[in-house]
This record gives C-alpha cells, sequence and structure tokens, in this order.
C-alpha cells in the first residue's frame, strides 16, 4: 500500500464494478439470478396453464414421460410449471420484504447514528427488543394475525428484520459524521435533514448496498420458511409451498420436493455470491491487489 | 464480574420481557375481529358463555390499561392464559414443550460453535490452502440452503438410503417404559439429525468467522512471543489465538440464539420434534393465539437468558471489560 | 573458544508482490558469551529479521532462509527440526520485543504467562512456576509483585509490561537474551531504567545480549562490540569503541554524527540525508550509492565486501580507496 502510486479513481461505482467483474463467482452468481428471473419472468408464458391444474397421474417420476421433465406431485401437478410460476411470488416479496427492511433500518439507524445523545439510547433499546423476538416465529404471528397474502408476508418478514440494517446504518453514521466533508457541510449552513440525505448516505451506500442484498436472500429463506409452513398465500403457487405441501409423501417421491428447494438454494446462493462480490468490490483494502 | 453488573443486566432483562408482554397484548387487540373470539381461537366451536368468561377474565369490558394491567400482571404470576384448543392452561402446555427445544437448540449450538471453530481455526493457519476454500464455500452453501429442506434430504436420505438415524419423533415408543440411560440414549440418537440439521447452516458461519478471526489473531505481536517462548503450535493455535479470536465468535453467537430457535421452528417440524416449535405451528393452524403467544413469550425469554449469558462469558473471555470492584 | 552464537553469510528472502526480495544478504556476525553485541542500522535494514532467524521465527509463509549459517553453542540451527527449534526458544535463547503493549497475550495475566515459559522448558508444576514466576517479578524490580502476578497486561503500565518480557525472558535463563529495541516504545526516563535492569541482569544471569537498536547513545552505554547494518547487510563491525570514535563507512560515519552532543539541546537533531531504497529495487552496487558523498563508478557495479581495510572491518569502496 505504501509504495503502490496514487491514481484519480474515475468513479466509485466504475471502478466497483471493475473489481467485481474480475470476481468470477460473483460474475456467476450475478448470471445464474438473471437466468432464475427471466425464468420465472417468462418461463410462466411458456408453460401457460395453472400450477395447481391436475395434469397427469400423481407422482410421475422425473423423466419417465417427456412432457413432464421434473415429473408430478402428489396429486398429478406438474412439477416444472410449479417451479416456473412459483419463483416469481418468493422473488416478489423477498425484492418487498427486503425494501421494507431497509427502509426501516437505514431511517432508525441513521437517526440514531447522526443525532446520538437520548435518541439514540431510545432507538437503540427499540432495536434491541426487536432483537430479542425470534423472527420467523414473530413473522408467524403476524402472519396468522393479518391473514396471509404476499402483501403481509413482505410487510410481517421486513418487519422483523430491520434491527441487523438499523445497526450498521448506526455505526456506519458514527464513523462518519466525524469525517471532515461533514463538517464542511455544516459550517456551510446544511440542515440536518440534508447532511443526513444527501451527504453521509451516500457514503455510507457501500455497507448498505452489500447488506441489502443479503437481506434479499435471507428475505427469501423467509419467505420459502412461511409458505413451507403453509402460512403462504394459498392461492399463489410458491416454492416453499410445492415443498409444503408434498412433505408427507417424501418416502414415496422425492422429486416434489428435491427441485423446489433447489430452486431456492440456488437463487439464494446466486444472491449470496453477488452480495460478498460486491463487499470484495467495494473493500478498499482488496481493491489494490 | 460484579455482582450489581449481573444485577443490572438481569434487570434489563426483565424489562426487555416486560417489553415482549406489551406486544403480545397489542398484538391481539390488533388482529381484526372480537379479541375475545380471537382468544378463543376461530375454532368455530366458541360458545357464547365462553366468549363471555374470557371477557370477565381478560376485562375485556374494562379501559384499556386496566385490560393491559390485568394482562400483564397474569403473566407475571404465570398465567399465560387457557388454550381453549388443547384445553389446558398455556403455561403447562409449554413447560412440556420447552425442554425438547432446549435440548434441540442447545445441542445445535454446541456441534455448530464446537466443529465450525475447529475448522475455522484449521483454515486460518493456511490461509489459501484446500480447507480454506472449502470453508468459505461451504459457509456460503450453508447460507444458502434452506434449512426444512436440508432437513426432508436428510430425511430421504437417512430413512431409506442409510437407515441407522431415527427421522421422527423423539423417543421409540417401545422404549417408553426403559431405564434411564437406555432412555437416555434413545433420545441422543433421536436427536442426531434434527441437532445436525440446524447445526449445519451455522456451523459454516462459524468456521468462516473463526477463520477471519484467527488470521487477524496469529498476526499479532503476543502470537510471536508465544512462539518465542517455545509453545507448541497446537498450543499457540487452541491457547493463545482462540482465546482472542473466540471474542467476535462469542458476539455472534449470541446474535444467532435468536435465528437458531427460528431454525429451530421448522426443524421441529419436519422431524416430528415435540419441541415449541412444534407446538407453534399446531396451534397457528387453529389459531389457538394464547398459546402462539405464550410460545412467542417463552422464546424471547430464551433469547433474553442466552444474551445475558452471553456478555458474562464476554467479560469471562476478555479481561480488559472486568471492572475491579 | 568458539563463540557463544555464530551467524555466518545468512541470506534471508521474502515473497512480496515485487517478487522475490532480500531481506538479508550474506550477514555474518558472532556473540561471545556473556558480551553485548549492539547490532544498529535505519528501520527496515534487517536488524529484526536477524534476531527473529535466530530464534527460527521468520515471518511465515513468504519468509525464507536461502543460505548460511547460524550456530548457538556450535549447533547448527538452519534447518533444525521444529520440536528442536521449539526446545531452543525460551529456553537456551530468548528474545524480548519493542512493542510491550501488544507482545504480551491480553486474556492471560502476567504469572501465568511468565509461569507458562517455565513450564513449557522445565519439569515443574504449575504451583511452583507461579512462584518462580513472582519471585522473577520481584526481580525486576517489580513492586508487589505476588499481586502483580495475577494482574492482566492491561493493568500495567508500558515500563512495567517490559519488565515482565525481560522477566519471562531470562526465566529459564537462557545463555543468549535477544532485545529487539527494548526500549523504543517508553518514555525517557523509563527508558535507562530498562537498560539498567538489562545490564544487573546479564551480571547475575550470565547471559550473552544482543542488543537491536537505532540509538547510538544506547549503544555508547551498552555494547562491547557493534555491527552496523544497512539494507540487509552488515557493513561495518567492531568494538563499541572502535565505531563510535574512528567509524570507517560513510553510513557509519553519519549514524554517529546524527548523536546529540551531551549538553546540546536536540533542537539541531541531523539526520542522514535521503532515504533507504526499497528492496526490491536494490541494484548489484553499494546499496549506499545514493546517498554517499564518496561514491565512485566502482560503488555502482560492485558489491563492497565486509573486509578489513587495516582499521576493522567495514564494506565500502571508499575506505579501500582512501588507504591505497
Ligand atoms: N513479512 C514480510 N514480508 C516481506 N518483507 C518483509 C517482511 N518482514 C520484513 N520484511 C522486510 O525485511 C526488511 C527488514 O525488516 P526488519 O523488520 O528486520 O527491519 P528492522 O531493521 O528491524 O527495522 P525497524 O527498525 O523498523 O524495526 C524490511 O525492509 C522489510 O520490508
Ligand atoms: S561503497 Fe561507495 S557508495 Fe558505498 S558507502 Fe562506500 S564509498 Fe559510499
Ligand atoms: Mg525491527
Amino acid at each position: 500500500m505504501n509504495d503502490t502510486p496514487e491514481f484519480k479513481p474515475e468513479s466509485p461505482g466504475l471502478e466497483a464494478w471493475r473489481m467485481f467483474r474480475r470476481n468470477i463467482p460473483a460474475v456467476f452468481g450475478l448470471v445464474l439470478l438473471i437466468v432464475i428471473f427471466l425464468a420465472t419472468l417468462y418461463g410462466a408464458l411458456i408453460y401457460n396453464g395453472d400450477p395447481f391444474d391436475i395434469v397427469w397421474a400423481p407422482h410421475e417420476m422425473p423423466g419417465a414421460t417427456p412432457e413432464f421433465p421434473l415429473g408430478t406431485d402428489y396429486l398429478g401437478r406438474d412439477i416444472i410449471a410449479g417451479l416456473l410460476t412459483g419463483g416469481g411470488p418468493t422473488l416478489a416479496v423477498g425484492a418487498a420484504a427486503a425494501a421494507l427492511t431497509m427502509f426501516i433500518g437505514i431511517s432508525l439507524g441513521a437517526l440514531a447514528g447522526y443525532y446520538g445523545g437520548w435518541v439514540d439510547n431510545l432507538l437503540m433499546r427499540f432495536t434491541e427488543f426487536f432483537q430479542v423476538l425470534p423472527a420467523l416465529l414473530f413473522a408467524m404471528v403476524l402472519v396468522t394475525l393479518f391473514s396471509p397474502s404476499l402483501w403481509t408476508i413482505a410487510f410481517a418478514i421486513g418487519v422483523v428484520s430491520w434491527p441487523q440494517t438499523a445497526r450498521l446504518t448506526r455505526a456506519e453514521f458514527l464513523k462518519i459524521k466525524e469525517l471532515e466533508y461533514v463538517t464542511a457541510a455544516r459550517a456551510i449552513g446544511a440542515r440536518n435533514k440534508r447532511i443526513i440525505w444527501k451527504v453521509i448516505l451516500p457514503n455510507a451506500a457501500p455497507p448498505l448496498i452489500v447488506s441489502a442484498t443479503l437481506t434479499i436472500g435471507v428475505a427469501i429463506l423467509f419467505e420459502a420458511g412461511l409458505s413451507f409452513l403453509g402460512l403462504g398465500d394459498p392461492n399463489v403457487m410458491s416454492w416453499g409451498l410445492m415443498i409444503g405441501a408434498n412433505r408427507e409423501f417424501i418416502l414415496e417421491a422425492w422429486w416434489p420436493v428435491t427441485f423446489p428447494g433447489l430452486a431456492i438454494f440456488l437463487t439464494v446462493f446466486a444472491v449470496s455470491l453477488v452480495g460478498d462480490g460486491l463487499n470484495d468490490a467495494f473493500n478498499p483494502k482488496l481493491r489494490q491487489r | 464480574m460484579t455482582l450489581s453488573y449481573l444485577l443490572r443486566r438481569i434487570g434489563y432483562g426483565l424489562l426487555l420481557m416486560l417489553g415482549v408482554v406489551i406486544l403480545n397484548f397489542f398484538l391481539i387487540r390488533l388482529a381484526p375481529g372480537d379479541p375475545a373470539v380471537v382468544i378463543a381461537g376461530e375454532m368455530g366451536g366458541a360458545t357464547e358463555e365462553m366468549l363471555e368468561s374470557i371477557r370477565e377474565e381478560y376485562g375485556l369490558n374494562k379501559p384499556i390499561f386496566t385490560q393491559l394491567w390485568i394482562y400483564v400482571s397474569g403473566i407475571a404470576t404465570g398465567n399465560l392464559g387457557e388454550s381453549f384448543f388443547f384445553n389446558q392452561p398455556v403455561s403447562k402446555l409449554i413447560g412440556l414443550r420447552i425442554w425438547p427445544t432446549i435440548l434441540l437448540v442447545i445441542t445445535a449450538q454446541i456441534l455448530s460453535i464446537s466443529i465450525g471453530v475447529f475448522m475455522g481455526v484449521i483454515a486460518a493457519r493456511k490461509p489459501n490452502g484446500i480447507l480454506s476454500g472449502i470453508v468459505s464455500i461451504f459457509a456460503t452453501i450453508g447460507y444458502a440452503v434452506p434449512v426444512f429442506w436440508t432437513g426432508i434430504m436428510l430425511i430421504i436420505l437417512f430413512a431409506s438410503v442409510i437407515p441407522i438415524f431415527p427421522v421422527e419423533g423423539m423417543q421409540s415408543v417401545k422404549l417408553r417404559d426403559a431405564g434411564f440411560v437406555v432412555k437416555t440414549l434413545d433420545i441422543a440418537h433421536h436427536l442426531v439429525l434434527p441437532a445436525f440439521t440446524l447445526a449445519i447452516i451455522y456451523l459454516a458461519q462459524y468456521a468462516r468467522l473463526s477463520r477471519a478471526s484467527m488470521l487477524e489473531v496469529l498476526g499479532s505481536d503476543y502470537i510471536r512471543t508465544a512462539r518465542a517462548k517455545g509453545a507448541s503450535e497446537v498450543s499457540v493455535l487452541f491457547k493463545h489465538a482462540l482465546r482472542n479470536a473466540a471474542l467476535p465468535i462469542l458476539t455472534v453467537a449470541g446474535l444467532q440464539f435468536g435465528n437458531l430457535i427460528s431454525g429451530a421452528l421448522l426443524v421441529e417440524t419436519v422431524f416430528n420434534w415435540p419441541g415449541m416449535g412444534r407446538l407453534a405451528f399446531d396451534s397457528i393452524l387453529r389459531r389457538d393465539y394464547p398459546t402462539i403467544l405464550g410460545v412467542l413469550f417463552f422464546a424471547s425469554a430464551m433469547v433474553v437468558v442466552a444474551n445475558i449469558i452471553t456478555d458474562i462469558s464476554y467479560r469471562w473471555a476478555d479481561p480488559r471489560l472486568r471492572r475491579k470492584s | 573458544m568458539s563463540p557463544l552464537l555464530e551467524i555466518n553469510d545468512l541470506a534471508v528472502t521474502f515473497a512480496t508482490r515485487h517478487g522475490e526480495v532480500t531481506a538479508l544478504d550474506s550477514v555474518s556476525l558472532h556473540v561471545n558469551e556473556g558480551e553485548t553485541l549492539g547490532i544498529v542500522g535505519e528501520s527496515g535494514c534487517g536488524k529484526s529479521i536477524t534476531a527473529l532467524s535466530v530464534m527460527g521465527l521468520i515471518p511465515q509463509p513468504h519468509g525464507r532462509i536461502r543460505a548460511g549459517s547460524i550456530k548457538l553453542a556450535g549447533e547448527e540451527f538452519v534447518g533444525a527440526t521444529p520440536a528442536r527449534l521449539r526446545q531452543m526458544r525460551g529456553a537456551e535463547a530468548a528474545m524480548i520485543f519493542q512493542e510491550p503493549m501488544t507482545s504480551l497475550n491480553p486474556v492471560f495475566t502476567v504469572g501465568d504467562q511468565i509461569a507458562e515459559a517455565i513450564t513449557l522448558h522445565q519439569n515443574t508444576s504449575r504451583d511452583r512456576a507461579f512462584k518462580d514466576a513472582i519471585a522473577l517479578l520481584d526481580r525486576v524490580g517489580i513492586p508487589e509483585p505476588d499481586k502483580r502476578a495475577r494482574d492482566y497486561p492491561h493493568q500495567l503500565s508500558g515500563g512495567m509490561r517490559q519488565r515482565m518480557m525481560i522477566a519471562m525472558a531470562v526465566s529459564c535463563r537462557p545463555k543468549l537474551l535477544i532485545a529487539d529495541e527494548p526500549t523504543t516504545a517508553l518514555d525517557v526516563t523509563v527508558q535507562a531504567q530498562i537498560f539498567d535492569l538489562l545490564n544487573e541482569i546479564q551480571r547475575d544471569f550470565g547471559a550473552a545480549i544482543l542488543l537491536i537498536t537505532h540509538d547510538m547513545g544506547a549503544i555508547a552505554e551498552m555494547a562491547d562490540r557493534v555491527s552496523v547494518m544497512y539494507a540487509g547487510r552488515v557493513i561495518e563491525t567492531a568494538t563499541a569503541d572502535q565505531v563510535l570514535d574512528t567509524p570507517q563507512h560513510p553510513y557509519a560515519r553519519g549514524l554517529i554524527d546524527c548523536i546529540p552532543a551531551l549538553g546540546k539541546s536536540e533542537t539541531g537533531l541531523k539526520e542522514i540525508p535521503g532515504v533507504v531504497p526499497p528492496l526490491h529495487m536494490l541494484g548489484a552496487g553499494c546499496a549506499f550509492a545514493q546517498r554517499c558523498d564518496h561514491a565512485q563508478a566502482r560503488c555502482l557495479r560492485e558489491k563492497p565486501k565486509l573486509i578489513n581495510h587495516g582499521h576493522h572491518p567495514a564494506a565500502c569502496h571508499g575506505v579501500e580507496e582512501a588507504r591505497l
């Protein structure tokens, strides 16, 4: 680090992207994610029809009938149809829940970190309180109370998962608010609101972007867990629901639970590869290698 | 470790629990519909007398703060309400179910920390070695696998392919009346799959974390001092380095405990493990709110206790945090 | 009588992102029983690496002994088995480090850390070793040693910690004590106390000391003989008086000119102009050439060897020329 020549970066985003591009697992994750996304987007169109429709004999082995390459479930529903239509809701709920998580977490964390004092104290106690509640259980309670739909599920996941984001945001704000450019902004008379959103937040963005990515992964797992338990929207096909519905018959047929599980795994895996890649790309320590 | 610190810590824990109770109280009232009906559960069978007695007991006709007071003081005396589905006091229901959950969660915690940390320590010796690579790939995979699916895959594997572990329940029916030793072994045998299912996710994370933490510690001056004394490699790694590297691991172990309980919920459902998670699942299907909220209360209490233990062990592990009395 | 420590033509390299760099280049020196050898030189010249080589503790995985020999009491330690090295460390040669703040393990008590050093090499009980540790703390001038033994490092001052390091180092009565800038991190008043303590210890325990420093004043006070290092090589070696009075190498002369004369204020502290070239940029000639007033064409072509030019050994073409 000491004898590396100084160079002017063109823009942090562009530089991070160049780092990211060189990270093979991260690029693999990104491609995988795009493939999954496109598959759930267009696949449903190709396999038109209701995934709840019974189309064949129950428990058809994968490969036994060319029409149903991944076989059928205990009711004779096409597994590929389920996979392709079930991904959409899972991804949508994951994204919506992550957005809510980030919104609550960043807002509270920013206020706590920026204002400090009793505001910080109060908000952090509040955060600690939420960390005491086991997230999945709390989400289950919320979903049951407010009857399951995609929105309530996304809402419940967001409400239970923000504390970590709040802590991270607070830590970043505590660090950044001491830096010179913040003092400078204050000296020229910028308002608190402006300093929080326009000065500090953009500089806290890298770790928050990484955290947002990983939050999507966690939210997808949450959604899967809830639908697996039968707490998802019963009228919408989802990967977790497929596993939950076929759970009783796993010893007779492995495929109806295996493929949706693989789909969840691959999606979250891809998301976390991208997250790790972003983390490395934003991390100045690794940048110079 | 000062006593006053301990008392303060416990006091704060009780405050958090009070928060959970108040939250529970408002959750019932937030649910759409008549709270009495909510409490009775949507079994359809709640008679008007039953609802009346609920209104009486919970003081539902009284002002909201009186209701809150009745609720909080009820819980303070150990009254978590009545499960109308199971027809039993909630505290009794949970009292039966909490031990299997504690057994499962603690076993998983011990497994994941001990195996994970061991792997991490070994991997840290060669930061670019094969084991390091395996640890980080494994950690990413472990993070991405839905825990209930891991459980199901293990059931498929161990039920049909290599049937050496039971895949369901906590005890064999035929051994219910066996002697203590046989019974304990039987439970341990049943525990293997659920505990490993739960441990796998966290195991990988602990391995990655302890590898990173060890790498940092192994570069420090006092490790060189230990070597200069002639300490063996094992002692350098597991005594001098690990004691220091354990601090961030402990922090995460404390934070993970809540997640572990969430995971246990799913694992219990998959393996039919007769714990609180299974109870929560059953009562949610029946909308048996007193039981659900009781489970939420006890699960939160477990997290609070775990946090206190973490704090204490943190102070034990890092003498810099101990203050002289 | 053969010397206690004898290093011959030692070469140590590091794998870096600039390729393999030579941190030590044919370093030769020796320490006789009971004497103090000072090693001086600017930061980065290889003093610590020399010391760590003796202990068999070259930073892994990048560092490597390429050539040469290190003999302690006649026994060769280059290529010794790890087990033998472990046996030697702490028992036959012990080391005191520069940073007493970070060189002690924060999670063990001072007494435990000394007792560990003892139990590693002697067949005693832990209790016995702990009692010995208290006696050692007393010996190095720590007040209330039985209480302090139960303290953790963060509860002690820097000077106390360095005393404790010394107690730990001498706990197994090693023949050779290596002190790598033992006072650099300490207050000036404490520095003198530590040097006094080292002198006393040497007298009582009869250990030889390899004292690393870049403080010529400390050399004048402590050392019997001196080796001056520059960019990974020994460039001058003689008795302390000889080097201080009649330095041969221009670099050594520069170092001695930098010593603030007694009584003078420190404001006029001189420095040798220029910087040490980074290891990966060392060329074929004398590493000091860029900073040397006497550099000639030959200095850029050919590395000067450490040879006696009449007075005492120095590695400089200029000395040779002057004598011719
Ligand atoms: N782990 C390492 N990897 C690469 N190079 C190293 C490493 N350790 C030391 N070096 C190089 O070896 C050379 C000698 O280092 P050494 O620590 O012996 O210097 P020193 O004389 O003790 O300096 P100081 O007075 O600062 O302690 C330095 O130039 C340094 O760059
Ligand atoms: S060899 Fe030449 S350059 Fe090097 S110190 Fe001597 S005179 Fe100066
Ligand atoms: Mg040094």
